[in-house]
């Protein structure tokens, strides 16, 4: 088990990692939603001892927090978990392949990884203009629009993000891999 | 002077110019992984071709067409001294299309890097989170 926090607060990753015991590590510039399409989290992604992606990127939970919106247990995705793990036998939905960014996506990813870098030096007029490219190109990709919330001051869990989450819903859900929904007819 | 989030992040000698960014050769292995020859950008035993006259002069090396060579998209805000280059696509379509797992090296919470190969040979279960 590999963690990665898509994140640039080291603290509040501390925070969540007490007690953990497998490796943790801060991707505050992103790399892995630009290398394997993340587009939200969790993200997980099952990999062989080969280096082959046997489970692309899936949106599975550690709690059953939300288990009313997506119709999926994380008892259900732990028993996959420990058959692959066992006898190598993956789910149906392992042969998803994950839809590649567009060039919006990616160029919002340039210019998050820029307004991060220039927050960093104190630029926060250049930090400013790029998060909202950033978000104008990206906005239902909540490694680039929810992400931006916290280093912008606001709050990722607050009104704005629910009323963005409504959106996103209403969109479909938009997810770069097996979605979380997938057991429900949204 | 420009900071160049690359491969590294890091300051960089540069004149910015008409659509280019010129950077001094020195710094490509660094900031893209490549190195520029005669017969082009290479890595170990493999070479992009190009034309070295067409991306090189007096000035440095044209970072914006090395990118693009590699297949890398780029950003530059000259006014802010700053410029990004992404990952390449292809790279990406390993993981998407091959479904190979790109690697990558990452500082765990103790400032130490780690990267994916560290555990090959293992079956890993790669988790993305975040505290947004």
């Amino acid at each position: 088990m590999i963690a990665v926090a898509i994140d640039e607060n080291l603290e509040a990753v501390r925070e969540l990692a007490q007690d953990i015991t497998y490796p943790v590590l801060m991707d505050a510039d992103h790399l892995l939603t630009e290398l394997y399409a993340v587009s939200n989290v969790p993200t997980v992604l099952w990999i062989d001892a080969d280096d082959r992606i046997a489970r692309p990127n899936a949106n599975e939970f550690g709690t059953d927090m939300f288990v009313e919106f997506t119709g999926r247990t994380r008892a259900e995705h732990f028993d996959q978990v420990r058959a692959w793990v066992r006898t190598g036998v993956v789910p149906d939905d392992a042969a998803t392949v994950v839809e590649d960014l567009s060039e919006d996506e990616v160029n919002a990813r340039l210019h998050f990884r820029l307004a991060t870098h220039a927050r960093n030096a104190g630029d926060e007029a250049t930090a400013a203009k790029h998060f909202d490219r950033a978000v104008a190109l990206a906005p239902f990709d909540f490694t680039v629009s929810r992400a931006a919330m916290p280093l912008r001051g606001e709050d990722p869990f607050g009104p704005e993000f629910m009323a963005k989450l409504v959106e996103y819903q209403e969109m479909g859900a938009p997810f770069h891999g097996i979605r979380a929904e997938r057991n429900t007819d949204a | 002077m420009i900071h160049v989030i690359a491969d590294t992040a890091q300051n960089v000698d540069t004149k910015v110019e008409a659509g280019t960014l010129r950077v001094p050769a020195a710094s490509l292995p660094d900031l893209v992984g490549w190195e520029l020859k005669d017969e082009g950008l290479c890595r170990a035993s493999e070479c992009v071709p190009a034309d070295r006259t067409s991306i090189e002069t007096d000035d440095g090396v044209d970072l914006l067409a090395a990118a693009a060579l590699l297949g890398r998209p780029t950003l530059v805000d000259a006014d802010a001294g700053m410029a990004v280059v992404g990952a390449a696509q292809a790279t990406r379509n390993q993981a998407l299309r091959d479904k190979v797992a790109p690697n990558f090296t990452l500082p765990d919470l103790d400032g130490a890097d780690r990267a994916l190969s560290d555990y090959a040979g293992k079956k890993r279960l790669l988790v993305a989170f975040s505290s947004w």
